[in-house]
């Protein structure tokens, strides 16, 4: 088997065995479920005391208005005592009784506390309704004095582009997308960092290198962390589907996902666009600077030293978005949509405000992707030197020595 | 074959090898010798091509690349091994990396733990074995792909007397078989009781070649053994004698700056009696070495 893939697949799975992986991609299901469950818990709880019932002689009566407000309505109480006592338990908010007398609808609430408005308006509306139908039948009016009476007033609403909707996925689309990327350059930059430099400490690496070339290795490490970051990537996505799913047929979220449906929709987009590469590439260069700054280090016990100065390029990069989330078109923008390391916050931010063209992409595409080569083959050939140093000596007398290899 | 040829490797301003060259035959063990900075690391990082230098070396006539690995064994000075694996575990993706498969080495790891006496299960992580027992395990990683060119770094380093038996078999074992062997170490007697050849390394330079017999006798007869009631002053003062050390009650080692000394001192010392032990000889590795670690500082 290929040495290369056998060093990508030893990292890969060392990785994804490890407990801090699990918990990596279990925490957002987690959170998820933790907060559906006790979202759950509380409509659970609270929803007997929120429903009203709905008495009434005339069975039709009640039936049509159970027909029109079922959610609100305990159906399984038909009469005044049972309401009662349930309401002495605090398991029904109230009751409305309905009557029909000499043509005239009437409903009579009794409860512990007022109703809402819009219950109110709910009872108010069926109430009108069913007067007007009992009015057009003893009137006796013709088809056409009946069209006539059901006309309708209209609303109709125009909303401008940059307003409401599509301002406000632009928005949410911002933030998710400098979070995601910063948390995800975060984590595996901390996570390659560590492994190189924890495997340098274990001095194994004059064992691994007469076994195969330093470039084959690096290039195996990278991949591998790739894979773990294609595999957290791809449970997030088939878990985020299912999350989906769950929450369209959830009584709890339905109405929620229904009422933000185009915005939903709007920010997936923003999401599941070109902004991927930019991510997976952005990963790739900060994995491929957080190697070389593992191998700098010389003690297993420095791992963690290793990755502060990628982390706080991360970071530098992550904190430079915020003053421009209201102001994507200001050229420092524009510049660092080229700048390597950088590119992967600033492009896809233009991406989503629909200020950079294919050409723009294109560029600011192929200037990260030779980057990421340049920086890989330079990186690959000090490598070996590098991670070969593992004495006491002062960090500029290793890397000096480490870069000497080559010479 | 193993060839060296005129190789010199700068760091800086450090001369770390100046045109050395040696050659190590197949079936053959050659020894390393030199102080600490001599230059042997350096001479095997070159030969496992860790780092560019000057010269040639090359592995059955061709140089040495990627394809050559496969058949290279190596055991680094520094011992290390990847804690968080089994030994099973470690043994398996050494060798994977040498192109053996796991089905080829799986079935044979018992039989090397058993070889080299390591305590503990083939499922024990690296971190809960003992130092020693760690470092059996790397060498079983170094071995166990049967490589034709086996490069040990000071083997014998921490190694009790039972367990340096057992690496010594070892290395026979794998001479026999053909290998190709070149080990570094600073116990004399370990190289003198197994080495076909040795080079001595001294500022990066090789300043001694050859096979042990040849080293010694290039050093001329010019230590006594002797078994007398003579005190050390007494014989001290015989002609050609530069030095005495008295190992045991009545017995001395001479060393003479001109060996055909020697008759004279054993007239001197038999008077025509007989003399329980006396016996010229060549100076041993151990003198030889720390004569010529000691030229350094002159």
């Amino acid at each position: 088997m290929n040495k290369l893939w056998i060093v990508t697949m030893e990292t890969f799975l060392r990785q994804v065995k490890s407990w801090s992986f699990v918990m990596l991609i279990l925490g957002p299901f987690i959170m998820f479920g933790i907060t559906i469950g006790a979202g759950y818990i509380g409509a659970s709880s609270g929803a007997g005391s929120d429903q009203i019932a709905v008495i009434s002689q005339q069975l039709a009566l009640r039936k049509s208005f159970i027909k029109s407000d079922k959610d609100d309505v305990d159906k399984s109480v038909t009469d005044k005592k049972i309401a009662v006592k349930k309401m002495d338990k605090n398991k029904l908010a109230g009751y409305l009784e309905l009557k029909i007398t000499e043509g005239k609808v009437s409903g009579h609430y009794y409860g512990t506390s007022s109703l809402s408005s819009g219950m109110k308006s709910r009872i108010n509306n069926y109430l009108m309704q069913t007067q007007q139908q009992i009015n057009v039948t003893s009137a006796q009016l013709t088809t056409s004095q009946m069209q006539a009476l059901q006309q309708q007033p209209t609303l109709k609403e125009s909303i401008k582009k940059k307003t409401g909707t599509a301002n406000l996925a632009k928005i949410i689309s911002f933030w998710i997308t400098v979070i995601m990327v910063y948390m995800i350059l975060n984590t595996y930059t901390s996570i390659t960092a560590q492994e190189i430099a924890s495997e340098k400490g274990t001095k194994i690496m004059e064992i691994i290198f007469s076994s195969t070339t330093a470039v084959k290795y690096f290039l195996g490490k990278i991949f591998g962390v790739l894979l773990v970051i294609l595999a957290q990537v791809l449970v997030y996505l088939v878990g985020g589907w299912g999350a989906y799913i769950f929450a369209q047929n959830s009584s709890l979220t339905k109405g929620f996902l229904t009422q933000y449906h185009a915005l939903i929709a709007s920010v997936l987009k923003n999401l599941l666009s070109v902004n991927l590469i930019y991510l997976l590439l952005g990963v790739i260069i900060y994995t491929i600077l957080a190697a070389f700054s593992g191998a700098l280090v010389a003690k297993a016990e420095d791992a963690a030293k290793a990755a502060q100065p990628v982390i706080m390029l991360n970071l530098a990069a992550f904190f430079i978005t915020f003053p421009f989330q209201n102001n994507l078109d200001s050229i420092l923008v524009k510049i660092l949509s080229y700048v390597p390391f950088f590119s992967s916050y600033f492009m896809p931010l233009r991406i989503i405000n629909n200020d950079a063209s294919g050409l723009e992409i294109g560029l600011s595409l192929v200037i990260l992707f030779v980057s990421i080569v340049g920086l890989a083959a330079y990186i690959g050939k000090i490598y070996q030197g590098l991670m070969l140093q593992t004495d006491d000596s002062s960090f500029w007398k290793r890397f000096r020595r480490g870069l000497s290899y080559n010479k | 074959m193993l060839k060296i040829q005129d190789i010199s490797k700068d760091f800086g301003s450090l001369k770390a090898l100046n045109d050395v060259s040696f050659d190590v035959a197949d079936g053959q063990i050659l020894g390393l010798i030199g102080q600490n900075g001599a230059g042997k690391s350096t001479t095997f990082h070159s030969i496992l091509n860790f780092l560019n230098y000057q010269g040639t070396i090359t592995w059955n006539n061709q140089p040495i690349t990627e394809t050559a690995f496969d058949e290279i064994g190596y055991l680094p000075e520094e011992r290390s091994l990847m804690p968080k694996l089994t030994i099973e575990q470690q043994i398996i993706y050494l060798a994977r990396l040498k192109n053996k498969s796991a089905k080829e080495i799986k079935p044979q790891i018992d039989d090397w733990l058993q070889r080299f006496a390591v305590k503990g299960n083939k499922k024990d992580k690296i971190k809960d074995l003992s130092k020693g027992n760690q470092q059996k395990v790397q060498l079983i990683c170094t071995l166990i792909h049967h490589p034709k060119l086996i490069i040990l770094d000071e083997p014998f380093s921490g190694l009790d007397p039972v367990n340096a038996d057992l690496l010594k078999q070892a290395i026979i074992t794998a001479k026999e078989q053909g290998a190709a062997i070149i080990f570094s170490s600073h116990d004399m007697e370990n190289v003198e009781e197994i080495c076909d050849k040795l080079v001595m390394l001294r500022n990066g330079q090789v300043i001694l070649n050859g096979t042990v017999r040849e080293v010694r006798q290039s050093f001329g007869k010019t230590r006594i053994l002797v078994t007398t009631d003579w005190d050390k002053e007494q014989l001290l003062n015989l002609p050609h004698v530069i030095q005495v050390d008295c190992h045991e009650e009545k017995r001395f080692v001479l060393t003479l700056d001109d060996e055909t000394a020697g008759p004279a001192i054993f007239d001197e010392l038999t008077q025509g009696k007989y003399i329980e032990e006396f016996s010229q000889q060549p100076p041993t590795l151990d003198e030889i070495f720390r004569l010529k670690a000691g030229e350094r500082h002159e």
